[in-house]
């Protein structure tokens, strides 16, 4: 368990340091030029790689033969290519526009043609409107009079070719051989325009099983987090966990009267925090950091507490069992987490079953609210009494080991241990 | 136990890989058709970001690699006005993610047509940004940098004349190299928290007005030998060093500065911190 304990450090130490060094290095050159090589080198790998002959095509799907694609039905809106300006915007309806529908694409574009496959402007020709070419390269020789764009497609402005708007390109490049653009060129090297269509506003609403599954995943997502946030409790701060669940367990309403008013004045204690800091005017340079550090305080502060709470669930149940005569294998903190949080999920876990069971589902979602901000609540209280588990006045450790001495032990009676009447006493009766 | 907490770190070591941010790269130009000015807006928000001189034959250039889930490119061109907007806006819903640092890496090269008068303003996030200014037409300038570490270079002399340079940081570090070289008329630099470096070497064409406002950190100026300098100083718990200056009333002038035939006059505000001059050879 030792080695297994080391080996885990050294990979959290590991994952923490490496990236912070990685970064210190590249912000402590004063001059900012390695930065500077680093994007150059970066880039020219990345134009390198989109300018190799051969790589645009084996990103693009096989074209399809050259053919115009029929316009959409008339309840479907209409595809306007007149302002490009917001690339990623007309990418999102041109992405709605294209799904397949009954085998086919259609789509209607605004004040222009649309083309699938490879399409060619003669050197003769002049086309107006806008233009829209899918899975197809636009060779243009002659005169386009507006914009173009092109999906998993790339764009040729031959010697003499003219566009005379804007051209964007959704999963292709631009390669200009001497002709004129009027406009501006946008280029998206990759896009999932034809690969993921978006879901369909207004689709069928998720079965009742689907809804189960999902909340059940989330559900254990967020214990499974908690556990592993648990366990690194349990292996790097055990004594500060224990002190905080054995106040919860021992001081219970005082910890959730505290925690309530810890609730109160979290915002009162922040705004004074910050006042004092401003008003203290040296205090500004730390302003910053001292609001990261009160976030992460309560955060800390709240899911401890509430890690702390599942370990004194389970260190409750545990040693009931152990006292009726079970055998437990391993009664430690980790089993005790482990206890407590099962128990916790199980109300969630009821809720992601039974959720959708109409009245009964709500009911069981709002006892589990309840549930947890109670005990998160007390959690939290237990931590601000311990200080975050250095204070034991509320554990119900009253006395110290070492307090235990053979003086000590002689004259108090121990428990468990029945006391022998004195002979010749009687017990005093009230009343005589 | 030991199963428990390897397959536990098993499962946040897969949970990182499946959160890697999508980046995508993106460019835009524009060709050049003979515009004689362009007013140019550049807003990038984080990242590393590199600005210069491009080819001739385009207005303007961007090449940048984004994280699409995040950000959206901004490209848009104003014909009437001969004006262009440039850079990444924020979209999507963002929100916290574990990643590594080096995922959160957006980059952005960002290049001006020479031949065109350039009116700039860029506006920074928290970006390290390399800004080479020199063998552009300048003509105005306007930079503002929140949290950033940027370096701005004027290694050319600006092939135009520029009105004014606005410089604006918040808590920032912010180099700018070569002010000889921009031929501005008026430099302002405001800065709230961190540290700036003048460097006023260059080849100088003229007088230039320079005023200077720091509320917390440091300044430093390094002057050049041969234009006649002089440093108005207003500090509140500030120091300042000036080395090889002579003090006459409330200023602080460089040796011959009378005799000189170009002035570099300094206005220093500064309200806790510390005002620092070295001289270029």
């Amino acid at each position: 368990m030792r080695a297994l304990s080391r080996l885990l450090r050294a990979v959290v130490l590991l994952s923490i340091l490496a990236p912070s060094a990685a970064f210190a290095d590249a912000l402590s050159d004063p001059a900012g030029s390695r930065t500077v090589q680093l994007v150059h080198g970066f880039w020219s790998l990345v134009a390198d790689a989109a300018t190799r002959p051969g790589d645009g095509d084996d990103l693009q799907a096989p074209h399809p033969a050259p053919q115009a694609i029929p316009p959409g039905a008339q309840d479907e809106p209409a595809v306007s290519l007149d302002d490009l300006s917001q690339p990623t915007a007309i990418e999102s309806r041109l992405r709605d526009a294209l799904r397949r529908r009954d085998g086919g694409v259609r789509v209607t574009v605004t004040n222009g043609a649309a083309r699938m496959g490879d399409f060619s402007i003669g050197s003769n020709e002049t086309m107006p409107g806008q233009l829209l070419v899918v899975q197809g390269t636009a060779d243009i020789y002659g005169k386009l009079l507006g914009n173009l764009v092109t999906v998993d497609g790339d764009v040729v402005i031959h010697a003499g070719g003219v566009v005379s708007g804007d051209i964007l390109t959704l999963g292709g490049e631009v390669r200009d051989e001497g002709g004129e653009i009027g406009g501006e060129v946008r280029t998206f090297r990759t896009s999932s325009v034809l690969a993921t269509p978006l879901p369909v506003q207004g689709a069928e609403p998720p079965t009742a099983v689907e809804t189960v599954f999902r909340r059940m995943a989330g559900v254990v997502g967020v214990f499974l987090t908690l556990g592993a946030l648990g366990f690194g409790l349990v292996m790097f701060g055990r004594p500060n966990l224990e002190v905080v669940s054995d106040t919860v367990s021992h001081s219970f309403g005082r910890a959730f009267a505290a925690g309530l008013l810890g609730q109160l004045l979290l915002l009162p204690t922040f705004g004074m925090l910050v006042v004092g800091l401003i008003l203290s005017v040296v205090g500004i340079v730390l302003l910053p950091f001292a609001v990261v550090v009160y976030a992460l305080l309560v955060i800390v502060g709240a899911v401890g507490g509430y890690l702390a709470v599942a370990h004194s669930m389970g260190e409750t149940y545990t040693r009931r069992r152990l006292a009726l005569g079970a055998m437990i294998g391993s009664p430690n903190s980790y089993r005790y987490l482990l206890v407590g949080l099962g128990a916790l999920a199980a109300f969630w876990g009821a809720w992601s079953v039974f959720g959708w069971v109409p009245v009964a589902g709500d009911l069981i979602r709002g006892a589990a609210i309840l549930v947890t901000w109670l005990l998160a609540t007390a959690g939290f209280g237990a931590a601000l009494l311990s200080r975050a588990g250095i204070r034991e006045n509320f554990a119900g450790r009253l006395l110290p080991p070492e307090a235990l001495t053979d003086e000590y032990l002689w004259a108090t009676p121990q428990y468990g241990v029945t006391a022998a009447r004195r002979p010749g006493s009687r017990t005093p009766t009230r009343g005589l | 136990m030991r199963r428990v907490l390897l397959s536990l770190l098993a499962l946040a070591l897969g949970a990182t890989g499946a959160a890697a941010q999508s980046m995508r790269p993106f460019s835009t130009y524009r060709q050049w058709h003979g515009e004689t000015r362009l007013d140019a807006r550049l807003e990038y928000a984080a990242g590393a970001l590199r600005l210069a001189a491009g080819r001739p034959s385009e207005l303007y250039r961007m090449d940048v690699l984004y994280d699409g889930e995040r950000y959206a490119p901004v490209s848009a061109f104003d014909a009437a006005r001969g004006g262009v907007a440039l850079g990444l806006r924020a979209s999507g819903e963002g929100g916290l993610r574990v990643v590594s640092r080096s995922q959160l890496r957006q980059t952005a090269s960002v290049t001006f047509s020479p031949r065109s008068d350039l009116a700039l303003a860029v506006t920074l996030g928290a970006v390290d940004g390399d800004l080479e200014l020199g063998g552009l037409r300048l003509t105005d300038l306007k930079l503002e940098a929140g949290a950033s570490r940027a370096t701005v270079r004027f290694s050319q002399p600006n092939a135009a004349r520029c009105r004014a340079a606005t410089l604006t940081a918040g808590a920032a570090e912010l180099s700018v190299l070569g002010l000889g070289n921009s031929r501005c008329d008026r430099i302002t630099f405001e800065g709230g928290v961190g540290r700036v470096t003048l460097d006023f070497g260059g080849a100088w064409t003229s007088s230039a007005q320079v005023a200077v406002r720091m509320a917390l950190g440091e300044v430093a100026l390094r002057l050049p030998r041969g234009v006649g300098v002089r440093i108005t100083l207003d500090k509140f718990l500030a120091s300042f060093e000036p080395k090889g200056m002579v003090r006459r009333g409330t200023s602080y002038l460089s040796p011959g500065y009378d005799q000189a035939t170009r002035h570099l006059d300094i206005d220093v505000t500064t309200a806790i911190g510390g005002v620092t001059v070295d001289w270029l050879e």
